[in-house]
């Protein structure tokens, strides 16, 4: 029931954009033939070929070492688990696109850009900590950063900090499954530890390519 | 549905107001949303899929023996790599940690494997880095991290010679 209500909300303010603009301002990309054939194969390519190899393997596997009730089970538990996914990955890539369009990007390469310095791996850190929600609003939002010239000792830092420091994972998560207690520790022990990482990749000296640079400078 | 869902949910009908009041064209948008759900959706439908068997095939209890007390230091390594080894969402994650402390693990080898956990869960890897940010990235960012979990086990350990501060007490 929550699952259809996020989609119709999801939907209806896509759509209230949508037509409030006048309908048909920047949608060109739809009817080329080239943005369709790139998009198709992000979705269906080799990737996900080779994704689904893996999972029919991973399943014949439980199959034969654990019987045909706990491979319906698992599949079952996956189900549930996708339609609660679905929702969130909606909702946070629909907010990295509205906030990917809005955001004066060159404010963005001065907080956290190469030459931010120390401030900027600290201020990556604390936006990496109070980041909300699961892997697909963060993972959406580096994206993002890393296409505004974050640069990669921040873009480290960020993801580290989530992962590591995310108060939502942590009051969620470590809290009602090991006890405050080991929480607190664990925050504690991960608090510099961004920083480090970040100051790491710094230091790295080949240059990464970012996907989306690569493709939006070629646009 | 968690009270953080709700918030972003609210977040985004804000950014959508102000889109709407700056009368931003909804064109970039759409196309943005429809490029990176593309690279998402389906390897995420996949990933889900075969995380759920590899948690089931995972030996939890044999595991949790290498991570006891008496393994010392070597518990570290190993609590990394399981760390790894687990392509599955909090839930599971979680889980398998409170079974780990349960047939005792120590502090500072759960804490490893938490954060090895969070920083190398293969199936984020997977599913968001690899699309969202490339390969080369992620190769630079695994070898920035790779050191961050032995860090965060060996200041509990550190930690642990002065206090018993930090227990975990498994809720199974």
């Amino acid at each position: 029931m929550a699952t259809i209500t996020i989609m119709a909300i999801t939907i209806l303010t896509t759509n209230l954009i949508v037509t409030d603009a006048g309908g048909v301002m920047g949608f060109g990309f739809l009817k080329d033939p080239v943005w369709s054939r790139r998009t198709f194969v992000d979705a269906f390519g080799r990737g996900f070929l080779g994704f689904l190899a893996f999972a029919l393997l991973m399943g014949v596997l439980t199959f034969f070492i654990k019987g045909p009730q706990v491979v319906h089970e698992t599949l079952v538990g996956d189900v549930v688990l996708l339609g609660e996914m679905l929702p969130r990955v909606a909702v946070a890539l629909s907010i990295a696109a509205l906030v990917w369009v809005m955001l004066p990007r060159d404010r963005i390469t001065k907080l956290v850009g190469v030459d931010s310095g120390f401030r900027g791996l600290v201020i990556a850190t604390l936006a990496g900590t109070v980041t909300l929600g699961g892997p697909s609003s963060a993972y959406a939002l580096l994206a993002m950063l890393a296409a505004s010239g974050a640069d990669r000792g921040a873009l480290v830092a960020y993801i580290t900090a989530w992962a590591t420091l995310g108060l939502q994972r942590i009051l969620v998560w470590d809290v009602p499954f090991l006890g405050p207690e080991f929480a607190i520790l664990r925050f504690a022990v991960s608090i510099g530890l961004p920083i480090v990482a970040g100051l790491i990749a710094r230091r790295l000296t080949f240059v990464p390519m970012v996907c989306d640079t690569q493709k939006d400078g070629a646009e | 549905m968690n009270i953080g869902f709700w918030v972003l949910v609210v977040v985004l009908i804000l950014l959508g107001l102000v889109a709407l009041k700056r009368r931003e064209d909804p064109g970039p948008v759409v196309k943005r949303l429809l490029e990176q759900a593309a690279k998402l959706v389906p390897r995420m439908f996949c990933a889900l899929v075969a995380a759920g068997f590899v948690a089931e095939l995972l030996p939890k209890e044999e595991i949790a023996r290498f991570l006891g007390a008496e393994a010392g230091l070597f518990a570290l390594p190993a609590a990394a790599a399981i760390g790894l080894l687990v392509p599955a969402g909090p839930v599971i994650a979680f889980a398998i940690a409170a079974v780990f402390a349960k047939a005792g693990a120590s502090t500072p080898a759960l804490v490893t494997f938490i954060t090895a956990w969070s920083i190398f869960a293969a199936h984020r890897m997977l599913i968001f880095e690899l699309p969202l940010l490339g390969p080369s990235f992620m190769r630079m960012r695994l070898l920035s991290v790779v050191i961050v979990p032995f860090l965060a086990g060996l200041l509990a350990i550190v930690i642990g010679l002065v206090t018993s501060f930090g227990t975990a007490i498994p809720y199974i």
